[in-house]
């Protein structure tokens, strides 16, 4: 870097070579050091140089600056507006610059070259720098809109003192420089109010609302404020939404600039987008009345360029408008004059006007709003070329109405009708000349020429001629009414100052131009008007129309006039090079000294540059604008061809609908007849198809009778068939038959011969027969009778024993039901005995228990009997006889109720068993016999005589043998335990009644059997009792005592025998069987027979 | 049975409603018309229901074996015993055991000695032991209940026969029962007669082997005795639970043992009848009602 730095630095000066290519190299090498390095050396460096030299190149290369470097250059002419001698090149750099509009411009903002240009601004004196810097400030604006919340109050205060400017440092500074710094101001001003109106307005309140500052207000500011409209910001935004950030984020530079211009009502200053700049349209088609002049700036080129596209609508336009006026007027020409006499004010006439013309587009009648017609005193300025425009539009209707007035004011109506068609063929014939005098100025000639010819080709294309005197027949034809127009005329020869006309020209041209209403104005007041008009622009000529002209003008035609009166003066000095009113020229200007002269001039001229350069960087802007317009505009057209081509689609689509339809209605048609010609075929062969079905019908039934027919035919056939089988069959067996009979006849004759034989044989045979005998017949007869008889007989005896068997059946089965009924009887003989079992066992126990009682009572008394005689015998020793006197009398007492028990009988079976038992006990039995007799001794001889002779023979032996008592008594006592624990054993329980039971049976049996049914068992039994029978108790201990040996060894095998029958045998059968009675004696029975045997005994003794 | 027409109907739901002894006359009466008599039948229908006092003694004779089941033979049976009486009698009327003077219940004693051979010799007759202490007051309840006195010895010869032979097993076993069912019912009763004593010396023998005779007034007596002797000896053990429980208050009070067995035989003769019921009722709820219904 170090090595490359003096030889970049060294470059330098080489930028100003005249070799293109070399100046090429230079600047590729200066930009890659640029692009390569950072550091600030270089561009320093080219600073400096820009700033000693002034060089383009450097310029240049500086304004193309990139990114990194902006801080540097930025630092750097921060640094060098420092220096007050460098500060102008400086700005003029900073303008290049800002106007190349780099990428980081809005960078700037934050860096404190703003700041320094800012103080620059509020404190430098030199004005040369002011307006230089004023003009940055203005480019700067629209960059930078987000940056005015901090510096707002700053560009105020500059405005405030540039536009005081003049008022405070009277007479410093040259005139031309004065212009220029008010041209700057009021773009500042423009600039301030588009940017931010409502802080603006109110600065400008507040600012001017001080006594010091009127006066600056009066002579600046208000004559800037009339060439502002009133900003719409100014109704709907506040000061802080001006001041917001995010407002300006939406617009572009551009936008912002066109924003301005479209508040500003100076055409200068304004742009002439739709809505804003009407006024220019008709001004336009003037400039081109002198295009010598348009074309000397680039700046009116501009304009041309802009006014060739508006002119050619212009023209269209204004004379179409043109006819239809005078149509208008024609037609109305009785409230016209009704107006014009009344002298109605000049408003009410163009509204009016403006109610005929509503059918009409944007005229210039309705467009123009007579609010904005400039004052009438400076239309007066320029009426040369006024005339013109004033003739082109004004003059017919004032021919009209003047016409009308004469017309009306005559009595001769008819001739005057005739003049009018005259005049209006003449207004058409001029209206004709002028359009096509433009029409050779333009381009666009023939275009209009199509849109106007077709209504005037036939009178007017002859008529036609060539521009350069077109002029005069123009005054010519417009001076006759208009008197004061001539003067003005003569005017322009009387200022012959060429600048003033030029700027005439150009005044003109953007304002007056724009007031087409003047010559109704004229019309309205003729004579006043004119007078007036005439008036004022004598005054207007006469006094220094320049300072007026720019004060209440705008500045920037104030600068525009400077600039043609430089060019003018150009001129002068090139055509007389001594200049001889030079100085007197500089002297009218600025009175300054001549050696500041060449000064003056540089820094005019720089003025200028940087005027231009100012209005260059406008332009650009505005075509970037208009670039975008243009596309805009492409795109538009571009979508309505689009649209366009979509309707022609449309259109061809409902042509093609359209056939469509109409196809489809024929072949609707054409199907419809095919419908009804289908239906009618259909129809017809339906009726076919019925008068079918009725034929098959027809057949049908037809067919269905001969089927029938042909059932029965069959059947017939069938019939027949039979029949005729049934025939051959017959005729079959008929045949057999026949041939059986032809057999049968030839057996016939046969056999007939053999009866005959056999006749004749038997005749042969009965004939022996008879011979023989007839003794046969009665035997077999014989014998036939008495098988007859036998069979009989066998028959008889058969049918006897079928009876025999039935009964004995019968027998049988009453027999079998006779059993059952036995069987039966018998199974209750059964229940009934178990019951009777039942029964006999308790009363059996009843008695059992009482002889039990009994037999406990003779113990005690036994046992008491042996007491009282042991007792009696341990006394017997003294009175053994008294006491057994007592005994007998104690005994005596006892019979009455003894004597049932005294019974011999009952004691009698005692013995046997006691003598059996003595029989088996040797001794000991022998004893108790002997001990045993002596009570049985001793009741007998109490009863019966009979047993007291016997029994005291034993009873007193028994005492005998018993004498030995104590033995006895020991031994009597053990036989009373004996007898005691023998109770218990049921044996000698058992024994004793059956002994007793046989004692009493055949005791019964003695006493009962008195008639001897069964002699056999009495025979058996008792053969020994039978004899002895009436005396019951004494036979009965005889016996025993008789034959003991002999009746006890008989009596064993009898009594079970007995007893077994009497047990057999039940009480209801013995009751019942009464000729068994005697065998069943029953218990019952015995038990009565024993108490009929007391009863007996009773009556034994009865008896 | 149950299509007798003699009987209502409505037998069988009135107890079910909570009438008892409605029907109880006229089924007696059905039982004993019945020949032979069910023993079975009429033991169990003793057992459930009280027995109407007019065929009281019909019914004890025939349980007893004192009459036949047989009706046919009643009346010779009736002979028999009659004659064994009047015999036995008169016996002991001549051994001059007994005379004119004697009191009925020692005839009967008497007798029932003689019968059992048991008499003892007239020199020998000493004062009456325990046993026929029981048989004396026995007799002595019985005599009250039955007038004739054929029957009277009779029912009370078999009734003291049966007792031995049926209960002479169980009877020395009811004082451990009737402890059993104190310490159920009344326990502190129980913890009492213990703790003072009174336990072991109750009057058991005038209870179980005299068969409240002598405790009891015969009205309430012969209710208890129906359920005897149709065959069951706990009814004793539930009289006597039932006395102690009735006199439970008294005896509480009482804490010498000789107090109490003093009290125990003289107990008042108030609402027995209620003691009765409460003990029938209280042996059916512990024994269950015998199910053999009538």
């Amino acid at each position: 870097m170090a090595r490359e730095q003096p030889n970049v630095g060294d470059l330098l000066p080489l930028l100003e070579t005249s070799d293109l290519h070399q100046l090429e190299e230079i600047r590729g090498v200066i930009n890659e050091h640029l692009s390569t390095e950072r550091g600030s050396m270089l561009l320093n460096g080219l600073v400096d140089y820009f700033l000693e030299t002034n060089s383009a190149q450097a310029m240049h290369i500086l304004s193309s600056v990139r990114e990194p470097h902006d801080k540097h250059l930025l630092d750097k002419m921060n640094e060098c507006m420092t220096k007050q001698a460098c500060r102008l090149p400086t700005l003029t750099l900073l303008g290049h610059v800002i106007r190349k509009q780099p990428s980081w411009i809005h960078k700037i903002a934050r860096y404190p070259l703003l700041l320094s240009l800012l103080k620059c601004l509020k404190t430098d004196t030199d004005v040369v720098v002011l307006i230089t810097g004023v003009l940055v400030l203005i480019t700067l604006l629209p960059m930078i809109p987000q940056a005015g919340k901090q510096h707002l109050w700053e560009y105020f205060d500059i405005f405030g003192r540039l536009a005081s400017w003049n008022l405070k440092n009277p007479g410093h500074i040259s005139e031309v420089y004065l212009i220029h710094l008010h041209a700057s101001v009021y773009s500042l001003f423009h600039r301030l109010y588009g940017m931010y109106p409502c802080n603006f307005v109110s600065y400008l309140r507040s600012h001017y609302s001080m006594k010091e500052n009127m006066e600056t207000f009066e002579e600046v500011v208000k004559p800037m404020l009339e060439h502002v409209r009133i900003h719409p910001e100014l109704v709907t935004g506040t000061k802080d939404h001006e001041l917001d950030p995010t407002r300006w984020k939406k617009y572009e530079i551009h936008d912002i600039v066109i924003e301005c211009a479209k508040v500003s009502l100076d055409p200068k200053e304004a742009s002439c987008e739709e809505g804003y700049a009407t006024m220019p349209e008709n001004f336009y088609p003037q400039i081109h009345l002198r295009p010598q002049d348009c074309t000397s700036s680039p700046y009116t080129d501009l304009h041309s360029s802009y006014g060739q596209k508006t002119l050619h609508t212009y023209q269209g336009c204004s004379i179409i408008e043109k006819k239809i006026l005078i149509m208008i007027v024609l037609v109305n020409t009785e409230i016209m004059i009704i107006q014009y006499h009344d002298s109605l004010s000049f408003g009410t006439m163009l509204q009016l006007l403006k109610l005929k013309n509503t059918g009409g587009k944007g005229t210039p009648a309705s467009g123009t709003p007579a609010t904005s017609s400039p004052p009438p005193t400076l239309s007066d300025d320029f009426p040369i070329i006024s005339l013109p425009a004033n003739t082109v539009q004004s003059s017919p209707p004032r021919k009209v109405c003047s016409l009308f007035k004469i017309h009306h004011n005559c009595p001769y109506v008819v001739s005057a009708a005739a003049a009018i068609t005259e005049e209006l063929l003449k207004i058409t014939e001029e209206q004709l000349e002028l359009s096509g005098l433009r029409g050779f100025d333009s381009p666009f000639y023939h275009t209009t020429e199509t849109l106007t010819g077709c209504q005037a080709q036939d009178k007017t294309l002859s008529n036609t001629q060539p521009g350069g005197p077109v002029r005069d027949p123009h005054h010519v034809v417009s001076t006759p009414d208009k008197g004061e127009t001539t003067a003005s005329t003569s005017d322009r020869g009387v200022a012959g100052d060429g600048r003033s006309s030029a700027l005439g020209l150009e005044q003109s041209c953007k304002t007056l131009a724009a007031v087409p209403y003047e010559s109704f104005f004229d019309l309205a007041l003729p004579r006043a008007a004119s007078l007036f008009v005439g008036q004022k622009t004598s005054e207007a000529v006469h006094k220094d129309g320049e300072e007026e002209g720019v004060a209440s003008a705008s500045p920037l035609e104030v600068l525009d006039r400077l600039v043609q009166q430089g060019s003018d003066t150009h001129d002068k000095v090139l055509k007389r090079l001594p200049l001889p009113s030079k100085s007197a020229d500089w002297t009218h200007f600025g009175g300054s000294a001549p050696l500041d002269e060449l000064h003056t001039l540089r820094s005019q001229l720089l003025l200028m540059h940087n005027q231009l350069l100012y209005e260059r960087y406008k332009r650009e802007q505005h075509a970037v604008r208009n670039r975008r317009l243009l596309r805009r505009i492409i795109n538009a057209t571009a979508l309505e061809e689009q649209n366009n081509a979509m309707k022609d689609q449309l259109n061809l689509q409902s042509v093609d609908i359209v056939s469509l339809r109409e196809s489809l209605q024929v072949e609707q048609q054409r199907y419809r007849q095919l419908w009804d010609d289908r239906e009618t075929v259909v129809t017809r062969l339906h009726s076919q198809i019925r008068q079918l079905q009725q034929g098959r019908d027809d057949y049908y039934t037809k067919n269905q009778e001969l089927q029938k027919r042909m059932d029965e035919l069959e059947a017939e056939l069938q019939r027949a068939n039979n029949k005729v089988c049934h025939t051959g069959h017959l005729l079959n067996q008929m045949a057999i038959k026949l041939s059986n009979s032809e057999s049968t006849q030839q057996q016939m004759s046969f056999l007939n011969k053999q009866l005959l034989l056999l006749g004749e044989a038997h005749k042969l045979s009965t004939q022996e027969l008879h011979h023989t005998g007839a003794d046969n017949a009665k035997e077999a007869q014989m014998l036939k009778l008495s098988y007859g008889k036998e069979v009989e007989m066998l028959r008889q005896s058969l049918l006897v024993q079928g009876q025999k068997l039935e009964a004995a059946q019968q027998r049988v089965a009453e027999l079998e039901t006779h059993l059952s009924k036995k069987e039966h009887l018998i199974a209750e003989q059964k229940k009934f005995l178990e019951d009777v079992k039942c029964q006999a066992k308790a009363e059996l126990q009843a008695s059992d228990s009482r002889y039990q009682a009994q037999r406990r009572i003779t113990q005690l008394l036994q046992t008491e009997l042996l007491q009282l005689y042991s007792r009696v015998e341990m006394e017997a020793p003294a009175n053994g006889q008294s006491q057994l006197h007592t005994d007998v009398e104690v005994d005596s007492r006892l019979p009455p109720h003894d004597s049932p028990r005294g019974n011999g009988s009952t004691l009698s079976p005692r013995q046997p068993k006691g003598s059996n038992s003595s029989k088996k006990t040797t001794a000991n039995s022998i004893n108790g016999s002997q001990d045993l007799a002596p009570p049985l001794l001793v009741e007998p001889s109490l009863s019966c005589p009979y047993g007291n002779s016997l029994a005291p023979l034993p009873a007193s032996d028994a005492p005998l043998t018993v004498g030995s008592y104590p033995s006895a008594k020991s031994f009597l006592g053990m036989r009373a335990r004996e007898l005691f624990r023998n109770k218990s054993e049921s044996q000698c329980d058992e024994d004793q009644p059956q002994t007793r039971l046989a004692g009493l049976a055949h005791g019964l049996k003695t006493e009962l059997c008195v008639e001897p049914p069964y002699p056999g068992y009495i025979g058996i039994v008792c053969p020994a009792p039978s004899p002895v029978s009436t005396p019951l108790p004494a036979p009965a201990p005889a016996p025993a005592h008789a034959t003991p040996l002999t009746v006890p060894t008989k009596e064993p095998p009898s009594e079970p025998k007995q007893r077994a029958s009497s047990q057999e045998s039940p009480r209801r059968k013995a009751g019942s069987g009464g000729g068994r009675g005697q065998a069943s004696s029953g218990r019952p029975r015995q038990q009565q027979q024993l108490k009929i045997m007391d009863y007996n005994e009773t009556h034994h003794e009865h008896s | 049975m149950a299509d007798d027409p003699q009987r209502n109907f409505r037998s069988a739901y009135y107890e079910k409603v909570g009438f008892r002894g409605v029907e109880e006359k006229k089924s007696l009466e059905i039982l004993l018309k019945d020949n032979p008599l069910d023993l079975e039948k009429l033991s169990t229908f003793s057992q459930r229901f009280p027995l109407p006092s007019m065929y009281r003694i019909h019914v004890w004779k025939v349980l007893l074996g004192v009459l036949p089941p047989h009706s046919d033979s009643h009346a010779l049976v009736a002979g028999y015993r009659k004659e064994q009486y009047q015999d036995i009698l008169e016996a002991l009327e001549v051994m001059r055991y007994t005379n004119a003077s004697t009191p009925s219940t020692h005839v009967y004693l008497r007798m029932f000695q003689l019968e059992n051979q048991v008499l003892p010799r007239c020199s020998e007759t000493s004062t009456p032991d325990e046993e026929n202490e029981d048989f004396l007051s026995i007799s002595r309840a019985m005599e009250e209940i039955v007038d004739d006195p054929v029957d009277c010895y009779w029912l009370i010869k078999s009734f003291v026969n049966q007792f031995h032979t049926k209960f002479g097993d169980s009877v020395p076993h009811l004082p451990k029962s009737l402890e059993h069912y104190l310490s159920q019912e009344e326990p502190r009763l129980l913890n009492h007669l213990k703790s003072c004593g009174a336990l072991a010396q109750l009057p058991y023998s005038i209870w179980f082997r005299r068969c409240f005779a002598g405790c009891l007034p015969e009205s309430s007596l012969q209710r208890v005795w129906d359920k005897v002797i149709s065959g069951s000896c706990k009814i004793l053990v539930f009289v006597a639970l039932e006395i102690l429980l009735s006199y439970k208050i008294m005896l509480m009070g009482i804490t010498r043992p000789g107090g109490v067995v003093r009290f125990l035989c003289n107990i008042p003769q108030e609402n027995t009848d209620a003691i009765v019921t409460k003990a029938i009722d209280s042996w059916h709820k512990y024994c269950g009602t015998p199910m053999h219904a009538v």
